[in-house]
This record gives structure tokens, C-alpha cells and sequence, in this order.
């Protein structure tokens, strides 16, 4: 069997459709399948890299050679993304493996798997309403997930959710009308070749559609106002899986599409703008909040204004910057969202105020996240620091001096309210009455140790990671090399 | 034409709904009616003049007489998605009435900014 990066969307899918049968015969079983899916994964991923790096990989489907038929793009930054999410999804399933232990166990996995499904389609693919149909598919299993917990919160979590994702499905479905419309064909490869053929007052309204479709679950502001109550209420692996996992593929297919179709200035001048509007506000209402995991929502939709941020100033170290900024965000967050987890799990409310003093009772799980809290607000030697000083460095580079200040205003501001949470928990004396102290379990220590091990390694030799995010940073700006091997040429 | 006019006054009507209405049922509804809009929208423009449907029930047909097939294909996903995402939007509604005992979003709407 010849390995192809068809396997990372077939293999999660089949997973999840073979959950619920396996479901019925043992129980224990489905809580390993998602293991075996995701070693598998990334025995793809590790073999299919230096394939990427070489020459991107154009897999067609069922043999209809583009523009007519639905093609996935494998390329350097695909590569690095779906390495992205087959580690993170891993590091996710050890730390669910003993989280999640309340029924029905089976439909969160096989949901997991779809997510996983989901996002991974986003980034392969070469056609766009093939990304409308994976953009589905996330969304659907993102508000299954979100409602899970089966209280009254989750639900109405859900439902706002389910309300605003169904509006970017329906602008996104819009835009990709539009395009057809103009244009007569859905290949991305396709489109971006006979753009500019498009008159210009179209080529906006298209633009605006795509905007609010693809950012909503994308997070920018003013589309995030689901973000919040979604995070806090679903469980926090799936906090995690949100924050890593699927935001980045929206963010993906947002400047995907933004640098194939609509390269020109004043679209990234925009986008600047945005993106420090959003950060701004983001961690200015992180820093009223009174809960930790709607905290580390808000924190989470401002490093996505920072990647925004990144991305559009449009040279190609910023938009290296940019992805190493989403990689060290994604395990950064996920390692919160787990020490999180289990602080709100111990303490028993989700209240900040419940966490004064646990850093004597549950030293290790506050110890891991007073280093994702430094780690996020960019202090050395952690990883966060590498990639804020590079998007600093490109910002400031390309004369965006305003830029600059802003996000280190914004920098200020989170130090602020994560080293509030990070004083409470060692240093305050305990307001809360726990029942009994319960141990962390060792799935989520070491879910949350491999997170740390990453941090910290990659925040003391950067430079490997560095010069493998160069190829995919030229990729995401090269438009032309991206029509021709798209095309098959 | 009219076609056009038609699907962007359902879509306009289904936001109207989701916007303004009191009682989520009457929101999922609206939602459905969005979905609906969008569908005969691209229905309409895969239009072609007297051109007929792309289905080849007469070895005489030609391709240049039928209508565009994409959209329909595109519609006929769309469909099925819409209708997974009205099937989750309901059993929501359902567990929310479980818990609130009210269909009416105003006294539902807790989780505050």
C-alpha cells in the first residue's frame, strides 16, 4: 500500500465511522483506536515530508485530472500543518484517555476523529468547495463536542455556536458561488489563475464574504463572540482541540485563499488592521475575566490577531514568523487548556479565585502551567519567545513601527493576567474547601510533560524548526509556483 | 431573474427570522430557510436558456443544451449538510428546554460577555 496523503483523511474517517461498531463489542478497545489512528498518522507524515520539501505532492482524486476534479495539495506547509495536527491530536487523546470519564465515551471519540477529519481536509485540499464540505464537517462535530457535557451551559454554548457557524457557512457558500459564477471553476489552482479577469467591485464583494465566512471560525474580531462560551463549556481537551487544532486550519484556509486570490495591498493593510484590533481587544477583555478557561479563550483569539498580524505585513519572514508563532501557540495552548483541566476538576468551580494556593496541593499540574503561561508571554528560554521576537523583527522590518508597540502594549497586558493566575496559585493561601486531593492522572502528566519537553527544546534550539518553516512560508507567497504544479503542468 | 430575486428574498427573510424571532424553534426555522435560499441562489445560476436537465435520458441530447451540472452537485451536498446541522441545531433546542424549561431565548441567554 503506497502511502499518499489520502491516508490522513481516509484512515481518521474510516476510524470514526468504526468507533461506534467497535463500540458495542468492547468498550476498552475504542479508547485505542484513536492511538493506533494517530501513530499510523504520523508514520505518513514523518515519510511523506521530505517528499513535500522536494516537490509538492498533487494528489488527484479518482482520476479526474484538475481543473475538473478535486485535487489535495501537499506541499511544504500542508506538511508542517498536518505533522502539527497529528501531534497534537496524539498528545490530545493521551491526555482525554483518562479525562473523559463519564458516558457516552465511544461518541467523543468517534467526534474527536471527525474534528480530526475535519481540519486535516481543510488544509489538504486543492478545490474549494471540497473545503466547504471539510469546513462542515468540523463545525458539525465541533458543536456536538462543545455540547457534550451534558449541563445546561453546554448546551446554550452550543446552540450560539451552531447560530454563528451556520451564518460563515452561508457567507463562505456565497463567496464560493460567486467564484463559480466569475470564474466557471472551483480549483484553487484554477481560480488563481483566472482572477484577475474578475472586475474589481466583484473581487471585493467577494472578498467581504469569504472575510466574514472564513472569520468567524477563524476568531477575528468582530466575528468571535462565540469563542468564549465555547471554549469554557466544552471539556478541555476539546478546549484544547479548538484552540489548536481548528482555528488553525480556519486561519489556514483564510490566508490560503487571501494570498491565492486577492494578493493585493491595501487587502493586507487590512488585514493588519484587523489583526491588531483584534489582539488588542482580546486581551483586554482577557484580563476582566473571572474564569480561567473563558481566560484562556480570550488569550487564545489574541495570539490568533497576532498571527493575522504576522501574516499580513506579506514578506516571507513574517509569514515564517507567523507559522512558528501558530505551532508554539497550539501546544502552548493545549498544555493550558490540560493543566487547566485539571486545576478546574480539583477545585471543583471553574472561578479563578478557586485556585488560590493549589500550587501545594497539585504542585506538578501548576508547575506545568506556570510554563505554558511564561512560555505565552514570550520570556526565554521557552519556545514563545523565538517566535514573538521573529514577528517583532519582520513587523519592524517591513516599517511597521506602530505595530510594533502595539503588540508589545498587548504583550504587557497578557503578562499581566497570566502572572495574576500564576501569583494565586503559589502564592495566595487556599480560599476553596477541597474535598479530597486527587491525583493527577499519569495519562495527563504525560500529555502535558511531552508539551513541555516540546517548549523547551524548541525554545532552546529554534533554529531546526526555523529552517523547515522557510520552505512553507515560500509556498503560502508563492502564487505562481502553486498554479503551476496545481495545474499538473 | 426572478430567481435570483426570489432566492435573495428567502435568504433575507431567513435572517430576518434568525434575527429578530423570540423562540428558537422559530430561529432553527429561519436557519433552514438560509439554507434553502442559498441552494435555489446557486441553483440559478448554473441556469442555462432553454437548455434542459443534464441528464442524458435521450441518446439525442447534447451537452450544449443542458443546463450547468456543477451547482446541482454543489446543491445537492449542500442539502445534506443543511440538514445535519438543522438535525444538531434541534437536538440542542431539545436539551435546552430540558434545562430551562422555556423556548423563549431571552430568559436563555446567561453566558454574558
Amino acid at each position: 500500500m503506497s502511502l499518499s496523503p489520502v491516508h490522513f483523511i481516509a484512515v481518521p474517517l474510516l476510524a470514526a465511522f468504526l468507533i461506534p461498531i467497535i463500540g458495542r463489542f468492547s468498550k476498552e478497545f475504542v479508547k485505542i483506536v484513536p492511538g493506533i489512528v494517530f501513530l499510523y498518522l504520523s508514520y505518513v507524515a514523518i515519510s511523506l515530508f521530505p517528499v513535500a520539501l522536494n516537490k509538492p505532492v498533487v494528489e488527484v482524486i479518482a482520476g479526474w485530472k484538475p481543473p475538473f476534479g478535486i485535487s489535495l495539495y501537499y506541499g511544504p506547509l500542508a506538511a508542517f500543518l498536518t505533522s502539527l495536527i497529528t501531534l497534537m491530536g496524539f498528545v490530545i487523546w493521551v491526555y482525554s484517555y483518562k479525562f473523559i470519564i463519564r458516558e457516552p465515551i465511544e461518541k467523543y471519540y468517534m467526534l474527536f476523529m471527525l474534528l480530526i477529519t475535519g481540519s486535516t481536509g481543510i488544509i489538504l485540499t486543492g478545490d474549494l468547495f471540497n473545503m466547504f464540505v471539510f469546513l462542515e464537517i468540523t463545525a458539525i462535530a465541533a458543536y456536538s463536542l462543545t455540547a457534550f457535557l451534558r449541563d445546561r451551559d453546554g448546551a446554550e454554548a452550543a446552540f450560539k455556536y451552531l447560530l454563528i457557524g451556520s451564518f460563515a457557512s452561508a457567507f463562505f457558500l456565497l463567496a464560493v458561488m460567486l467564484i463559480y459564477s466569475q470564474v466557471g471553476t472551483l480549483n484553487f489552482a484554477d481560480i488563481a489563475d483566472k482572477m484577475n479577469t474578475v472586475s474589481y467591485g466583484t473581487k471585493i464583494l467577494i472578498l467581504i464574504f469569504f472575510l466574514v465566512g472564513l472569520g468567524i471560525e477563524a476568531e477575528v474580531f468582530p466575528l468571535n463572540g462565540w469563542a468564549p462560551d465555547a471554549y469554557s463549556q466544552a471539556p478541555s481537551p476539546i478546549g484544547a482541540v479548538f484552540g489548536g487544532i481548528v482555528v488553525k486550519a480556519s486561519i489556514y484556509a483564510l490566508m490560503r485563499i487571501i494570498f491565492l486570490f486577492f494578493n493585493f495591498n491595501e487587502v493586507f493593510h487590512f488585514l493588519l488592521i484587523i489583526g491588531i484590533i483584534t489582539m488588542l481587544i482580546a486581551e483586554m477583555s482577557a484580563m476582566k475575566q473571572h474564569q480561567i478557561k473563558r481566560m484562556l479563550a480570550f488569550s487564545s483569539i489574541g495570539q490568533m490577531g497576532l498571527v493575522i498580524i504576522a501574516f499580513s505585513v506579506g514578506t516571507t519572514d513574517s509569514v515564517q514568523a507567523g507559522l512558528f508563532q501558530m505551532f508554539n501557540h497550539a501546544v502552548i495552548k493545549a498544555m493550558l487548556f490540560f493543566a487547566a483541566g485539571y486545576l478546574v476538576f480539583h477545585s471543583g468551580s471553574k472561578n479563578i479565585s478557586a485556585l488560590d494556593g493549589l500550587g501545594r496541593d497539585k504542585p506538578v499540574t501548576s508547575f506545568f502551567f506556570a510554563i505554558g503561561a511564561l512560555a505565552i508571554m514570550g520570556l526565554p528560554p521557552f519556545s514563545g519567545f523565538w517566535s514573538k521576537l521573529y514577528i517583532l523583527l519582520s513587523v519592524a522590518d517591513a516599517g511597521l513601527i506602530a505595530a510594533v508597540v502595539l503588540v508589545l502594549t498587548a504583550s504587557v497586558i497578557e503578562a499581566v493576567y497570566y502572572l495574576r493566575v500564576v501569583s494565586r496559585l503559589y502564592f495566595n493561601k487556599e480560599t476553596a474547601s477541597h474535598s479530597e486531593v486527587r491525583r493527577t492522572p499519569v495519562s495527563g502528566l504525560v500529555a502535558m510533560g511531552v508539551l513541555a519537553v516540546v517548549i523547551i527544546v524548541v525554545g532552546l534550539y529554534p533554529d531546526y524548526l526555523w529552517h523547515m518553516l522557510k520552505p512553507a512560508a515560500e509556498e503560502l507567497i508563492n502564487k505562481a509556483a502553486y498554479i503551476g504544479n496545481g495545474l499538473l503542468k | 431573474m426572478v430567481y435570483y430575486i426570489s432566492a435573495i428574498l428567502l435568504i433575507l427573510i431567513g435572517m430576518y427570522a434568525v434575527l429578530t424571532k423570540k423562540n428558537i424553534i422559530k430561529i432553527v426555522i429561519g436557519l433552514s430557510i438560509i439554507d434553502s435560499g442559498i441552494n435555489l441562489l446557486l441553483i440559478a445560476i448554473g441556469y442555462v436558456k432553454d437548455a434542459t436537465a443534464p441528464i442524458f435520458s435521450d441518446s439525442s441530447l447534447k451537452a450544449s443544451g443542458m443546463v450547468d451540472p456543477v451547482p446541482q452537485a454543489l446543491v445537492l451536498t449542500a442539502i445534506v449538510i443543511g440538514l445535519g446541522v438543522t438535525s444538531v441545531a434541534l437536538a440542542l433546542v431539545i436539551r435546552l428546554y430540558d434545562h430551562h424549561k422555556t423556548l423563549n431565548i431571552d430568559k436563555i441567554r446567561k453566558l454574558k460577555w
